[in-house]
C-alpha cells in the first residue's frame, strides 16, 4: 500500500503538433493510502488516461507519479507494482482460477506456501474459494471479474488496485453486492482502491472522495455529500444528481437576493460585488417544495407534467420561460393548475462565470 | 412470403457449381467404373476393377501418398514456426516495420513455378551457387537433388520459402486484431515476454492458428508444381507426391479410369483426414 501522488501532471496524445490538444491540463493530487477514491466524468473526459498515467501504461507529458515519496514516473508497468482492472474481465483462459489468482505471484517468484497462502485468503474474501479447481473460463462474467481484482489484490505489497469501470458487465443487483465487497476488501486489506466510473451513483455509493472531471480538468474534489449539495460549477450540478441541478439564467438585484422572472428570491450568499452582472442560480429538484406556509422564496408556476417514478413524483413547472423539477414525496397531492414552490435559502448555489460563489 | 421466382435467381449460382464442381465429381466417379486408357479408349463398364487394383495392386500410391503427408505436415508445421516468429518481430513497434511487412510477402507474389526454376538453378549439384558457396566453406557438395532422402528436404525448403509469407500474413493480421487489455493485465501482473507467449498471445491466437493451419494443410497436399519443376518425382519416385503419381498415370501413360479412381480415392482420404485434424487441432489448441 502506498500513499500515490501526482504532481504537475498533464498528458497530450500529439506532443509533436504545434498547438497540442491536452487530455488531461496540468493538476496536482493525492490519493491517501488506503481509502477509497472515484473519478467520475462523462465519456473522453480523461479518466483512462489518468488511470493509465498511474498504472504506467501510459507516460505523462509532463509531472511526476511518486508511490511514497519515489518518483516512478519512469518506471515500466511491470516495476511499479500496481493493479488494474479493466471495463472488460481479463482471464488466462488456459489456467484455473488458482493459477489465475496465483499468476502475479509466481511471475514475482514467491514461494509455493505464500501464494497458497494469499491465493486462499483473497480468494475466501471473494467467494471464489469453492471454484479454485475449475478452468476459469468456465466461470460466469462477475466471477471472471472477481478475478481479475483478485488477481491484483492477491499481491500484499500492491501500491493501489485501480479499476476502470469494472462493473459494466456486471447485472444491477449483483453490482450493488460486488461494491459492498470492494469497500470490505479496501477495509480488510487497506487498499487503495481508485474507481472510474461514469455512473454517478456507482461512484456515490463506493467512494470516500470523488473526484468530478471534464474536459481533460478535474472540477471537483470532495464527499459525495458536497457534490450533490454544493457543486462547484455548474457542470457538476449538471452531471451529478438526477434530474440535473435545476439552473435559472438571472442578476444578482441586492446584496443576497437575485431576481427570476420578476420574484426575488433571498439567498445566503453575498452578491453585493455581483451587482447587475449575469449570474447562475443553482438549486437541486430535492430540496424545492410545494409551499406550506412559508411567506418568503416563493415561486408562482404553472404544473406542466407529474410523472410517478416510484419512490418520488417528479413535478416539472413552467415559469414563463424557465422549466422547474421539483422532487415531491409521493404521498402528497400535487394540484394540476398554479402552484407556488418554495426555495429554501440555504440551499442556493449561486454561480458567477459557471463557478460556486 | 411465397416467392416461386427465387430458383430463376439461384439458377446462375446453381449452374455455375454445377459445372466446376458436382458435374466433374459425378463424371471423375463414372470414369473411375471404366477402364478408359488409350487402347480402349471408351466410358465402358468394368465395376470395382480399377479399386480393387489400387487397394491391392499398387504401392507406388500410397507410398507417394504418405510421402505427401510427410512432406505437407514438415513444411506447414515449419511455415507456422517461421511465419508466427516473423509476425511477432513486425507486429511490434520496431524501425522500418513496414518495410519488412512487404519483404516478408514478397515470395508469396512470385509465380511458383519460376521460382522453382530458380531454386533448381540454385540447388544444380555442379553448375548451382548454393554447392559453389558451400565449397569455398570447405563442405563436400551436397546431392541436393540427386539423394532420395535430401531431395525430399530440397522440395520442403522450397515449399516453405514460397509459402510461409502467407502463413506470416494470415498469423500477422490475427495478432493485429487481438485486444490490447489482456497484454497490459499481463504486464501488470509482471508476466515475463515468455510467460506472456505462452498465457497470453498464444490462447489468443489458437482460432486463427487452426484456420492458417487448415488453408495452409489443404493447399499443401496438392504440392504438384514445385515437384514437377524441381525433381520430377525424382530420383527414383524419392519426391513423388499423390498429385505427381495421378498426373503420371492419367496424362502420361493414359490411363484416364484408373487416374480417376486413384483421385476420387485421393479426395475421400483428404476429406475425412483433414476434418478429423480439423477437430483434433481444435480440442488440442483452442479450450472451450
Amino acid at each position: 500500500m502506498a500513499k500515490i501522488e501526482l504532481s504537475n501532471i498533464s498528458h497530450t496524445y500529439n506532443p509533436n503538433d504545434t498547438n497540442p490538444t491536452y487530455a488531461l491540463n496540468p493538476f496536482s493530487m493525492t490519493w491517501e493510502n488506503g481509502k477509497r477514491y472515484a473519478i467520475l466524468g462523462p465519456s473522453g473526459c480523461g479518466k483512462t488516461t489518468m488511470l493509465n498515467i498511474v498504472s504506467g501504461l501510459v507516460r505523462p507529458s509532463k509531472g511526476k507519479i511518486l508511490f511514497d515519496e519515489n518518483d516512478v514516473t519512469d518506471l515500466i508497468t511491470e516495476e511499479r507494482n500496481i493493479a488494474q482492472v479493466f471495463q472488460f474481465p481479463v482471464i488466462y483462459n488456459t489456467m484455473t482460477v488458482y493459477d489465475n489468482l496465483a499468476f502475479p505471484l509466481r511471475c514475482r517468484n514467491f514461494s509455493d506456501q505464500k501464494i497458497e497462502e494469499r491465493v486462499k485468503s483473497v480468494s475466501d474474501t471473494l467467494r471464489l474459494s469453492s471454484f479454485l479447481k475449475s478452468p476459469a473460463r468456465k466461470l460466469t462474467a462477475d466471477q471472471k471479474q472477481l478475478i481479475s481484482l483478485g488477481r491484483g489484490l492477491v499481491r500484499e505489497d500492491v501500491a493501489g488496485v485501480l479499476m476502470d469501470e469494472p462493473l459494466t458487465v456486471i447485472d444491477p443487483d449483483l453490482k450493488f453486492r460486488l461494491r459492498r465487497n470492494l469497500k470490505e476488501i479496501n477495509e480488510q486489506y487497506k487498499t487503495t482502491l481508485v474507481y472510474v466510473t461514469h455512473d454517478q451513483n456507482e461512484a456515490m455509493t463506493f467512494a470516500d472522495n470523488i473526484i468530478v472531471m471534464d474536459q481533460g480538468e478535474i472540477v471537483q474534489v470532495g464527499l459525495p455529500k458536497d457534490l450533490f449539495e454544493r457543486p462547484r460549477t455548474t457542470f457538476v450540478g449538471y452531471f451529478i444528481g438526477s434530474p440535473a441541478m435545476n439552473l435559472f439564467e438571472t442578476e444578482a438585484s441586492s446584496n443576497d437576493c437575485v431576481k427570476i422572472n420578476g420574484t426575488l428570491i433571498k439567498t445566503n450568499t453575498n452578491l453585493s460585488k455581483l451587482k447587475d452582472k449575469k449570474i447562475k442560480l443553482g438549486i437541486r429538484s430535492e430540496f424545492i417544495n410545494l409551499a406550506e406556509d412559508q411567506k418568503h422564496n416563493l415561486l408562482s408556476v404553472e404544473v406542466d407534467k407529474v410523472e410517478d417514478l416510484g419512490n418520488y413524483k417528479l413535478l416539472t413547472a413552467k415559469m414563463g420561460e424557465l422549466t422547474i423539477k421539483s422532487k415531491i414525496n409521493r404521498e402528497i397531492e400535487v394540484p394540476s393548475s398554479d402552484v407556488k414552490l418554495h426555495i429554501p435559502a440555504d440551499k442556493c448555489c449561486v454561480y458567477d462565470n459557471e463557478i460556486l460563489i | 412470403m411465397n416467392f416461386k421466382h427465387k430458383y430463376v435467381f439461384l439458377f446462375p449460382g446453381l449452374f455455375v457449381l454445377i459445372g466446376i464442381l458436382i458435374f466433374p465429381i459425378i463424371f471423375t466417379i463414372r470414369l473411375s467404373l471404366s477402364g478408359w486408357n488409350s487402347y480402349t479408349p471408351e466410358m465402358n463398364f468394368i465395376g470395382i476393377t480399377n479399386y480393387i487394383r489400387l487397394f491391392t495392386d499398387d504401392p507406388r500410391f500410397w507410398e507417394s501418398f504418405f510421402r505427401l503427408s510427410f512432406l505437407s505436415v514438415t513444411t506447414v508445421i515449419l511455415q507456422y514456426i517461421i511465419g508466427f516468429a516473423l509476425a511477432l518481430i513486425v507486429w511490434r513497434e520496431i524501425k522500418f516495420k513496414r518495410f519488412f511487412r512487404v519483404i516478408f510477402l514478397i515470395p508469396m507474389m512470385t509465380t511458383p513455378v519460376i521460382m522453382t526454376v530458380i531454386w533448381r538453378t540454385f540447388f544444380h549439384e555442379s553448375l548451382g551457387p548454393v554447392n559453389d558457396l558451400l565449397g569455398n566453406l570447405g563442405v563436400e557438395p551436397i546431392l541436393w537433388l540427386s539423394d532420395p532422402v535430401i531431395a525430399k528436404f530440397t522440395v520442403i525448403i522450397v515449399e516453405v520459402w514460397q509459402w510461409t509469407p502467407f502463413m506470416f500474413l494470415l498469423l500477422l493480421a490475427g495478432l493485429l486484431s487481438l485486444p490490447k487489455e489482456p497484454f497490459l493485465a499481463a504486464a501488470i501482473d509482471g508476466a515475463s515476454s515468455f510467460r506472456k507467449f505462452v498465457y497470453v498471445t498464444f490462447p489468443l491466437m489458437a482460432p486463427i492458428s487452426i484456420g492458417a493451419i487448415i488453408i495452409r494443410l489443404i493447399e499443401a497436399s496438392k504440392i504438384m508444381d514445385t515437384v514437377f519443376v524441381l525433381t520430377s518425382g525424382g530420383p527414383g519416385t524419392a519426391t513423388e507426391t499423390s498429385s505427381f503419381y495421378i498426373y503420371i498415370k492419367g496424362l502420361r501413360e493414359f490411363q484416364m479410369g484408373y487416374a480417376a479412381t486413384l483421385s476420387f480415392t485421393y479426395l475421400v482420404i483428404m476429406i475425412i483426414s483433414l476434418t478429423i485434424i480439423a477437430k483434433v487441432l481444435t480440442k488440442l489448441m483452442i479450450k472451450e
